[in-house]
């Protein structure tokens, strides 16, 4: 009597899930994958570069300064804080500019750098802290995620160092 | 089953007009899935979606003719193996220049998400509401890829297959199986069972470690297949260091030891996903069971299973591992059909042949409809290549 039970119940939800399977493409699929991007997640803001905190603009150009990202206790980097400039069409060749990050008025970093007209010629510069809660870089690399000078698409992404911990 | 007969090998096989006529939903299934593909402007596209139409439907036609599982299916998984790369890397190498990922499309949000990454994403997700992993959740018009649509790509299959995933939907673990498939016998017999359970330390090494260290610890230097994906620009001497374990675990995991074993060594003996999707067999409805009365001891399942999920201890039990990825190589080898597809809570052996007709056009379905677009992806990059150069 039991085998006759659980053989109905079984096989009944095998044909439930073929039944699943002929709402994958239709519903099911778009349903969890529409759930899961509502769900409150983000992407880590060491990929990311987390929250934007301010926008001003340049000449022609647009600077957002993002809020400061600080790893988690063993994730590997040290604290940053993005910067990215779009689009980088407007910018000059030869980029020197001081950055005000908190917007009080007073200028905290100094980036120099060079615009090569290729697109994928790598990027040189240097950043100099002009506010002890940065840490000056002589050469910005690209290839560490807390310390970036980077053409990434048609912006210019700038990650600075931060002096010291949270 | 008026025109049905049982081979020798105690397989159900059919004649020519009831195979059609089980063949037909398929069909049905396959232009549903195919006419998008259709609509496409391209005569390569076209064509690509006409023949991986005929192709799946053709497989499944032969399925229901023979009553053998693993030989179509092999061929289906083999071709979107070896079609995936073509695909994916044509698709990389358009847009990036490159089959490499450079750091600056990682912070963009560029990376494509790759279902492997899953099981990493779990405990940091729990815990604090991120994503490890540089890609982006919703879809963007450099990376349609996006995290929240492979998601739901992957649960709502593994509803259906469970870790047949790794048997109908992976399309890394068929380029294993094509290697494997070359040798007529093995040539490296003697494998220690307990090489089946490295999977699952794979697997609690790198959800542990990415949770501590906020990273997809695998991608980042232990997944073979990113030597035919893509991999991180090698800039540094870490990136050399990770391309070179990409490139060495690839040759030795994917293409000699299979080679050699005639198994499928990455997925029975490292990958941990298969290991993560093993966890869903426990959830589907259909698995593989022996019939004791009918069983004869001859461990022809036991060397033909590509993953280990049978030995002497198994078949004792009267059923397959829960690393089972019901690919039917089992039943197809098992000459005294002993070794039966089966519903779980149903007597074994009372109607394998339902079983595997339920469970297959459910797998069937998936297959076509994931791997069918990849394979037809591939052959559509192929005929560009070769048309248009």
């Amino acid at each position: 009597m039991r085998l006759r039970i659980t053989s109905v119940l079984g096989t009944t939800v095998a044909v439930v899930t073929l039944f699943v399977a002929l709402l994958v493409p239709l519903k099911l699929m778009g349903g969890i994958a529409s759930a899961f991007a509502h769900a409150g997640f983000r992407i880590d803001p060491v990929y990311s570069g987390g929250n934007v905190l301010r926008t001003f603009h340049g000449t022609g150009y647009t600077v957002t300064v993002y809020e400061a990202v600080f790893p988690h206790w063993l994730q590997r980097g040290k604290p940053f804080q993005q910067v990215v400039f779009a689009p980088a069409t407007a910018l000059p060749a030869h980029v020197d500019q001081t950055i005000d990050m908190d917007g009080d008025g007073k200028p905290d970093l100094r980036l120099v750098f060079d615009l090569p007209s290729d697109p994928n010629a790598p990027l040189h510069g240097s950043v100099e802290a002009l506010n002890a809660k940065y840490r000056s870089v002589a050469n910005l690399g690209n290839n560490s995620f807390t310390e970036l000078l980077v053409r990434a698409d048609s912006r210019i992404l700038l990650r600075v160092p931060l002096a010291g911990k949270k | 089953m008026a025109s049905s007969t049982m081979t020798t090998n105690q397989l159900v096989t059919r004649g020519v007009g009831r195979s059609i006529l089980l063949t037909l939903p398929m069909v049905l299934w396959t232009l549903l899935m195919f006419t998008p593909g259709l609509r496409q402007p391209g005569a390569e596209k076209h064509a690509a979606a006409a023949v991986t139409g005929v192709f799946m439907v053709g497989l499944f036609y032969c399925m229901m003719r023979t009553g053998q599982t693993y030989r179509w299916r092999r061929i289906f998984f083999v071709a979107l193996g070896f079609l995936f790369p073509v695909g994916f890397i044509a698709a990389l190498v358009a847009v990036r220049g490159s089959m490499s990922i450079p750091i600056e499309h990682m912070v963009s949000g560029d990376t494509p998400f790759c279902y492997m990454v899953i099981p990493m994403l779990i405990v940091p997700a729990a815990l604090t509401q991120t994503l490890v992993f540089p890609g982006s959740i919703l879809p963007t018009p450099s990376n349609p890829h996006s995290i929240a649509a492979m998601i739901g790509l992957w649960l709502a299959m593994t509803l259906v297959l469970g870790k047949g995933w790794c048997a109908y939907g992976c399309f890394f673990g068929g380029i294993e199986e094509g290697f494997a498939a070359i040798p007529k016998r093995a040539r490296l017999r003697k494998l220690n069972d307990r090489y089946r359970l490295i999977p699952w330390a794979v697997l609690l090494t790198i959800v542990l470690l990415s949770a501590a260290i906020f990273e997809p610890v695998y991608c980042m230097w232990l997944c073979p297949f990113k030597a035919v994906t893509e991999f991180p620009a090698v800039r540094d001497v870490e990136t050399a260091i990770q391309f070179g374990v990409f490139v060495l675990l690839f040759t030795g995991l994917v293409v000699v030891l299979p080679f050699l074993t005639k198994k499928r060594t990455q997925c029975g003996f490292f990958c941990p996903f298969g290991a993560f999707q093993s966890i869903f067999n426990k959830i589907n409805i259909f698995d593989i069971r022996f019939d004791r009365e009918k069983c004869t001891d001859c461990r022809v399942c036991v060397v033909n299973c590509p993953t280990m999920a049978i030995n002497a201890e198994a078949v004792g039990k009267g059923e397959a591992r829960m690393s089972c990825m019901k690919c039917g190589a089992c039943v197809d080898g098992c000459r005294k059909g002993a070794a039966v597809w089966h519903i779980k809570g149903t007597a074994v052996g009372a109607n394998p042949e339902r079983a595997r007709l339920l469970f297959l056009y459910g797998a069937w379905a998936m297959a076509t409809m994931f791997g069918g677009s990849v394979i037809a992806h591939g052959i559509s990059t192929i005929l560009h290549f070769v048309l248009k150069g």
